[in-house]
């Protein structure tokens, strides 16, 4: 009666335990049902357990559950944060890149702290071997493999927001029902995904793997009314190693000492670091682009790609006549491939290889695989509440590219963020949602849900407005305690080095306070520091700090008695000191953004029968958006502060008068 | 339940309101429902030719059509009409006058608006607002709701409501010139210019920060940066160093007269108030405390004042005065300095020594100097011409001395030659309202200014140790100027 294949994929390290047939789960009720082993589905699964939800991943192979899709690299600016908060909230990604890293090292080192991004080149295989390993062990979690072809949907909770709720899924292959109170879409690609190359098309999210059931995409736009929109990316093909002749491409070595994603690593898993190696693209690379563009439909569609992560045809097209950089990243310690980052592309094969043998290091070069172009449904963003739950269907989450996202770390953190509050909707909990002032998810969870995505999202450092304060370096600070005390998704382990982190940083920090001397005597005691004398008054060790050349192991040199102790926590310390004046001139920003987002606005709320004077186009887009807070509200395009100043006398009206007068002098 | 917040939250949020320069207060005054009809005099109090009556609200057109006996429809949107305008309860006819109609969203506050345009006389403006007050649903607009109106309406910005404010109590033809220029947002769009260069530039080391790694971005970004940061800071330093220009015409310039005893410092006083505001005697001492008065001097606005004469005393009352008088010329922008002329050197090449030493005594610090005075020569009548026509070639060689002006309160002989230095002065400080940049004129202004220009600091502090700083001083500079338009960043 069951024809879902394979479905006991035993790996070697794998439990009895944890991957069940369908048969025994379909007459099982779980807690939380995840769709989709990718970035955002294990993260999801794993944080939805965490908080004690008993759990069930339905993924179509088990044998990729955590693959790299596309490039086998980590991190970066902006993205690196969140890998770091992904960890900080006991993700299991940045564990997982301390594992398959093979070459670490943080970018922009020269611009600062709070913008630096870690990196790694990953290790294909470790990668998914830790993630596989993790989530097969994991206690409260069954992993099928499966086909989910419909949602099952009652009538909604009238007590709550919402047309429809969520019961469970069907799936496909015999239309198996499993039920459970909160489901997660995090299908990726897979949503009407479909392959492009050359002039060919063919249904799939993923080259080699077969096609989502289209009655998923049917459900949401069909039966749940939901507004979905379609967006395009692509992937480079993949080049036998040994055909590339390096001595034409540039050495690029990683940082000597790697520094781990993880917050409880204290070092990587990998002995030798290997490199990478960069190379440019010639004039001959633009002629084949050119030359194969009428036999590339993917280039010609009007579909939105990634602006950040463009095809070689894109970059040629944008910035014709430019050498464009190409890195040549290892797959893997031992893999026969390397990932060509920039030349991601959906010509036809024997255009690509015309391609990449007009590149000098890559003239005798091999493809092994091709390139190819996808292009998928996302549902548009805006439908959602900040806690990742449609507003329209009780009990239904969605995370990753299903959301208009790109990347890796944007997915898992969605991810992350949807499995617990799945787990705590499906635990009788209130949801959670992160602010833009504490973090980076904040921040890309608040611009998906109140603004919508046009292309597809990613994230920048420059998409936080309280940069200084979300560091890679503190996202421990800032996230483990609440991820411990107030949501429950952190282990105790790694609360407790949060709060000896903690702990330890701030001792260090009096104890530099209270150091304080005239410029001359630092000067005798720090000789190679360039201090200016001309301040007459005393400084004390934590303004020190605030120089440029002056480091506190220096310091610490100088008072070994006072701030040995605090040896292990250098980097940290000296970067507190620096931005800790900056901090706290935001802090009253951030508290004004706090209490602006703890004003809630009603989801059902009729703008436009409002009596209140706003704007019909104002009306349009609070009515469109629905944003949950008036922090929200005060964000989107084309709501003016006199609107703001309109839903807070509305907010007002019903309590005492609260008069706003504008002006003196009126 | 629509809000799921506190009161104490809602409070708070008004406060942040208040930074980005909205103004709240807890007032005993109804909440004005958006939906009420208000009507107001819009013109001045006080006879006049002719006097507007506005109207705004839903109600607007139906009170338009009942006052001006329009039974067959409104009149062509924005078109004078001669009405005679009629009591709806009896049938009076109040005036003839023009009434004009303004459906919204086209009109000063986003609402239907009617305005009639009556006879100046008391009775008849207060005829048609009582007959508008009977009709159902309108009611007497509180201050300023008109304007509060047009700006929920979004459409004026902060500093186009204050421009408006102003317009509202210019008291003078400079000052109307002056707020007219501001409402039609030459400030706003001095200040919105700024902020589209500064956006510019945090575009480019955003841009820098987030993509120098890869190779999506132009080359030389950062440099166009290291340009723009600096002359967009000089710039705004020279606006903010225009020495409150624009302010004092928005408050009025500081005019202090000063001198010794007797020297008819309360009859200049007199003369420029064109009233007997302070008492004159032959008394040395008379005038004890400040007398003030506000005027209008060439179109420019005046905060004149009267001191004591400078002298040492025993008398403690007269001594207070006098350290008075001292604070006073230390607060002004302009001291009209007064010699007696019988006080004056026989022999004219001493004068100006004498006058030198005279200046030292009222004006002592340097800083009073800097601030602007000029020496006048009273009580000229008592000199012979010849005398007086030697001192004046005498001054007219010394080269370090201030313009100095002779006249006499008591024949008013040389007065019209000082009333034009006098305008000269005046124009100098406060700056032609119509040339130029346009001036600050709110001192909120130009606290938000200098933290603009104090943040751009930081660019330059951290341009090269650690950018995502750098970018900070640029992120508050542009919140800064953000707040003087009330737009936000």
């Amino acid at each position: 009666m069951l024809r879902l294949r394979g479905l006991l994929i035993q790996h070697h390290f794998l439990s009895n335990c944890s991957a069940r047939t369908a048969s025994s789960v379909a007459c099982r009720e779980y807690d939380v049902i995840v769709v989709g082993g990718g970035h955002a589905g294990t993260e999801a699964a794993a944080a939805a357990t965490r908080i004690g939800a008993e759990t069930l991943l339905i993924t179509q192979k088990i044998e990729t559950i955590g693959a790299l899709s596309c490039n086998p690299s980590l991190g970066g600016v902006g993205k690196g944060q969140l890998v770091k908060e992904v960890d900080a909230l006991d993700g299991l990604m940045g564990r997982a890149g301390d594992y398959a890293g093979v070459h670490f090292s943080i970018l922009n080192r020269r611009k600062g702290p709070a913008v630096w991004g870690p990196r790694a080149q990953l290790d294909r295989g470790r990668y998914k071997e830790f993630i596989q390993l993790e989530l097969l062990n994991m206690p409260r979690l069954t992993v099928i493999e499966g086909s989910v072809e419909g949602l099952l949907v009652s009538t909604a909770d009238p007590e709550q927001p919402g047309k429809h709720t969520v019961t469970g899924v069907r799936l496909a292959d015999g239309g198996n029902e499993i039920l459970s109170s909160s489901v997660i879409l995090t299908t990726g690609t897979f949503l009407s995904g479909s392959l492009f190359m050359g002039k060919t098309t063919s249904p799939g999210g993923r080259m080699g793997e077969p096609p989502s059931c289209s009655g998923l995409t049917h459900s949401l736009r069909e039966i749940l009314g939901l507004k979905l929109g379609r967006l395009k990316t692509g992937t480079p093909p993949r080049i036998v190693k040994e055909t590339v002749d390096f001595s034409l491409a540039h050495l690029h070595l990683p940082d000597l000492r790697p520094t781990p994603f993880s917050f409880i690593n204290t070092h990587t898993h990998c002995k030798e670091q290997i490199p990478c190696h960069l190379t440019y693209t010639t004039p001959g690379v633009d002629r084949v682009v050119r030359e194969s563009l009428h036999m590339n439909s993917h280039i010609q569609q009007d579909t939105k790609g990634p602006r950040y992560c463009p095809s070689i045809e894109s970059r040629v097209l944008r910035f014709p006549g430019r050498q464009h950089q190409v890195w040549l990243e290892p797959e893997g310690l031992n893999s026969d491939l390397l990932y060509p980052q920039g030349l991601s592309m959906t010509m036809p094969l024997e255009m690509q290889l015309r391609l990449i043998r007009e590149i000098p290091a890559l003239q005798r070069a091999d493809i092994h695989t091709p390139g190819y172009g996808v292009q998928y449904d996302f549902v548009c963003p805006t439908q959602l509440f900040p806690w990742l739950q449609l507003k329209s269907i009780q009990g239904l989450f969605l995370a990753g590219q299903i959301n208009g996202t790109t990347g890796y770390e944007e997915a898992a953190a969605q991810g992350l963020w949807a499995g617990i509050n799945a787990g705590r909707t499906a635990l009788s909990m209130p949801p959670l949602s992160l602010s833009r002032t504490e973090s980076y998810i904040g921040v890309l969870i608040d611009d998906l849900v109140g603004h919508g995505v046009t292309e597809p999202y990613r994230m920048f450092t420059s998409r936080a407005e309280f940069r200084t304060s979300l560091r890679p370096d503190n996202a421990d600070l800032r996230l483990t305690p609440k991820g411990f005390e107030e949501i429950g998704c952190v282990s105790s382990p790694r609360y407790l080095e949060a709060v000896r982190v903690r702990q330890g940083l701030s001792e260090a920090l009096s104890a530099l306070k209270s150091i304080t001397m005239s410029p001359s005597r630092w000067k005798e005691k720090l000789r190679d520091a360039c201090i200016s004398e001309t301040k007459s008054t005393l400084i004390s060790g934590e303004e020190m700090l605030q120089y440029k050349d002056v480091s506190f192991d220096m310091v610490a040199s100088a008072f070994p008695e006072i701030l040995s102790p605090y040896l292990e926590f250098s980097e940290r310390i000296k970067i507190e000191a620096v931005y800790r004046p900056h901090c706290e001139k935001q802090q009253r920003e951030m508290e004004r953004m706090r209490e602006e987002e703890s004003l809630s606005l009603c989801p059902d709320i009729d703008y436009f029968s409002l009596p209140v004077s706003l704007s019909d186009e104002v009306r349009e887009i609070l009515d469109r958006v629905r944003p949950s807070t008036l922090g929200a509200a005060m964000r989107l395009q084309g709501v003016t502060p006199a609107a703001i100043v309109h839903l807070l006398n509305y907010v007002t009206r019903t309590g005492p008068t609260l008069h706003l007068t504008l002006l003196p002098l009126l | 339940m629509m809000f799921a917040c506190c009161r104490r939250n809602t409070f708070l949020i008004t406060h942040k309101r208040l930074r980005l320069g909205f103004r709240c207060a807890s007032s005993a005054s109804s909440t004005a429902e958006p939906a009420d009809t208000i009507f107001a005099l819009s013109s001045g109090q006080g006879r006049c030719g002719v006097a507007v009556v506005r109207v705004t609200g839903p109600a607007a057109g139906g009170a338009l059509r009942r006052v001006a006996g329009l039974s067959c429809g409104l009149p062509a949107p924005r078109t004078a009409l001669l009405r005679s305008i009629v009591h709806p309860q009896s049938k009076e006819v109040l005036d003839r006058g023009l009434v004009l109609w303004f459906p919204g969203p086209h009109s000063f506050t986003g609402e239907d608006i009617a305005e009639f345009h009556i006879h100046g006389g008391p009775a008849v403006i207060s005829g048609v607002l009582q007959a508008l007050g009977s009709l159902p649903g309108l009611r007497p607009a509180e201050a300023g709701e008109f304007t509060r109106r047009a700006f929920h309406a979004g459409k004026l910005d902060l500093t186009e409501v204050e421009g408006l404010g102003d317009l509202i109590h210019a008291e003078t033809q400079a000052q109307r010139r002056q707020a007219l220029r501001q409402m039609a947002g030459d400030l706003g769009h001095l200040y919105n210019g700024w902020s589209e260069q500064l956006k510019r530039c945090l575009a480019h080391v955003e841009a820098f920060i987030d993509f120098s790694e890869g190779d999506l971005i132009e080359d030389g970004v950062l440099n166009q940066v290291d340009i723009a940061v600096p002359q967009l800071q000089m710039e705004i330093e020279k606006h903010l160093c225009d020495e409150r220009r624009g302010e004092r015409l928005r408050s009025g310039v500081q005019v202090v007269i000063a001198g010794s005893t007797n020297a008819g410092k309360s009859s200049l006083f007199n003369i420029l108030c064109q009233r007997p505001a302070a008492i004159v005697s032959p008394i040395a001492g008379t005038t004890r405390d400040i007398v003030e008065t506000s005027l209008d001097i060439g179109g420019f606005p005046v905060l004149l004042s009267d001191t004591a004469g400078l002298r040492d005393t025993g008398d403690c009352v007269e001594r207070e005065g006098v350290r008075r008088a001292r604070q006073m010329v230390g607060l002004a922008d302009l001291t009209l300095v007064l010699v007696d002329s019988m006080q004056l050197p026989q022999e004219p090449q001493m004068v100006s020594g004498f006058l030198s030493e005279y200046l030292k005594n009222v004006l002592p610090s340097a800083k009073d100097h800097e601030q602007g005075y000029v020496l006048i020569l009273n009580k000229s009548d008592l000199l012979p011409k010849e005398h007086i026509s030697m001192i004046q070639n005498v001054l007219t060689q010394t080269s370090d001395m201030a313009p100095v002006s002779i006249l006499s309160c008591h024949s008013r002989e040389g007065l019209d030659d000082f009333l034009t230095l006098l305008q000269d002065r005046l124009k100098t400080l406060c700056g032609d309202p119509l040339a130029g940049s346009p001036s600050l004129t709110q001192t909120r202004h130009r606290a938000h200014l200098q933290k603009c220009v104090d943040a751009l600091n930081q660019y330059y502090e951290y341009r090269d140790t650690d950018l995502a700083l750098a970018a900070e001083g640029l992120r508050l500079g542009l919140s800064s100027l953000g707040r003087i338009t009330g737009k936000g960043s």
